[in-house]
């Protein structure tokens, strides 16, 4: 999993128009998978670390808790329907939201595209 | 270079008691089809149907801005108003719109709202129409979100809606279609979205009134895509279940907005739509 976290970092500083958007972004996230915690660390839209949990003493702005066969799913070329989107997974109960679900509202585009870059990745090695 | 046969033109009407100048566009000749756009949007979202020569061979599709929408501006005062939508009166925008064309009993084909709102006009204003087209449209859905996200101070409410409609748009979707859908709520103006919201997610006055429809006079066919989180196929399957003779075909590829997310697939679903509608002849025999 902390593969597919690099793979973000990455694929943002490769993405001009992601760091455009996240510029005003520098918040921690958790993202919670299969219980296993990782907090993502953002300054201005860059993905500055990843850090695995647990931890009591990490603050982070939201959460975003699932488990990994939802997040594998979420990052095949064409999910079925329910996996295509977070909110859609939340919808569908694979995803929690927790925390300042407003600060993930103002920079959803940024986040959600941050989250599907290993979905893009994918599909340009199939291409 | 190619010139596109879609036309516009503009139309006053009083609606509610205030003059409301409402851009329309269309498309085609025949039996007329009134095109109605989603929350949050405008007619653009039909532009697919429009350019299609097989659809207006036999039919001629119209959608217009609903008021505060695309091209048709808000009323006058409206800089010191809160928008917020309520059903009576965008079912007598829908009627002013089709009084003021000359329109005889057209076919009302709506996407979300529009489609909520047609089937309120099935409910209360039949003899009025020929048929109705539901397109991603229920009795009611109580908001999964705060429609207050959408319109604040400190944040750009069209660009934070494009981002959560962006949820019910089908991966399948062409990519550039999904960025145009998107586009028109990124650009709507501040407080639209939620005020179309507020009509859609707190209004349940169709709920009991879907039994009313009478589908041996004016057929009702519904339409959903299987990406759609706000109006889910178990959502339409309900409210077609509700409303005796009502029809439903899903579309297992597609999402919230069809018509513009994904035109090739939608394409197949609509002209079926439209072969369920009464044939020109049949209106004008009536």
């Amino acid at each position: 999993m902390l593969e597919r976290f690099e793979e973000m970092a990455a694929g943002i500083e490769a993405r001009p128009h992601l760091l455009r958007l996240g510029a005003l972004f520098s918040e921690t996230v958790l993202v919670e998978v299969g219980g296993d915690e990782y907090y993502l660390a953002f300054d201005r839209g860059h993905l500055v670390s990843v850090t695995g949990g647990p931890s009591k003493k990490t603050p982070w702005r939201f959460a975003l808790v699932t488990d990994r066969e939802a997040l594998e799913t979420f990052w095949q070329p064409l999910p079925p329907p329910g996996f295509h989107d977070i909110f859609a997974m939340a919808k569908i109960g694979r995803m929690k939201m927790l925390g300042d679900m407003l600060a993930l509202v103002k920079s959803l585009r940024f986040v959600k595209e941050v989250l599907a870059i290993p979905r893009a990745a994918r599909e340009e090695t199939a291409a | 270079m190619s010139l596109e046969p879609i036309t516009g033109r503009y139309l006053a009407a009083e609606i509610a008691g205030r003059r409301q100048r409402i851009y329309v566009e269309e498309a085609g000749q025949g039996r007329p089809v009134l095109c109605l756009h989603t929350a949050g949007a405008d007619t653009r979202q039909w532009r697919h149907v429009m350019n299609d020569a097989e659809i207006t061979g036999a039919n001629r599709i119209i959608a217009f801005d609903m008021p505060w929408h695309g091209k048709s501006l808000p009323p006058e005062g409206f800089q010191a108003e809160e928008y917020l939508l309520t059903t009576e009166t965008y079912m007598e925008t829908v009627l002013k719109v089709a009084e003021g064309l000359g329109l005889d009993r057209p076919v009302l084909a709506g996407c979300s709202m529009g489609g909520r709102i047609a089937l309120q006009l099935a409910a209360r204003h039949p003899d009025r129409f020929s048929g109705f087209v539901a397109i991603e449209a229920s009795d009611f859905q109580p908001a999964w979100y705060d429609i207050d996200w959408f319109h604040r101070p400190d944040a750009h409410g069209g660009e934070m809606g494009a981002a959560l409609v962006s949820t019910n748009i089908s991966p399948h979707a062409p990519e550039a279609e999904r960025w145009n859908t998107l586009w028109m709520f990124m650009s709507s103006g501040p407080g639209v979205f939620r005020g179309d919201l507020g009509f859609y997610t707190r209004d349940d006055s169709l709920v009991g009134r879907l039994k009313d429809i009478d589908t041996a006079r004016t057929p009702v066919h519904l339409i959903v895509g299987a990406y759609d989180f706000t109006c889910t196929p178990e959502d339409a399957a309900r409210t077609a279940a509700a409303i005796p003779g009502a029809t439903l075909s899903v579309m297992e590829e597609l999402g919230h907005f069809p018509m513009s997310e994904h035109p090739a697939g939608f394409r197949p679903f609509f002209l079926e739509a439209l072969a369920k509608m009464p044939a020109p002849e049949r209106i004008a025999a009536e």
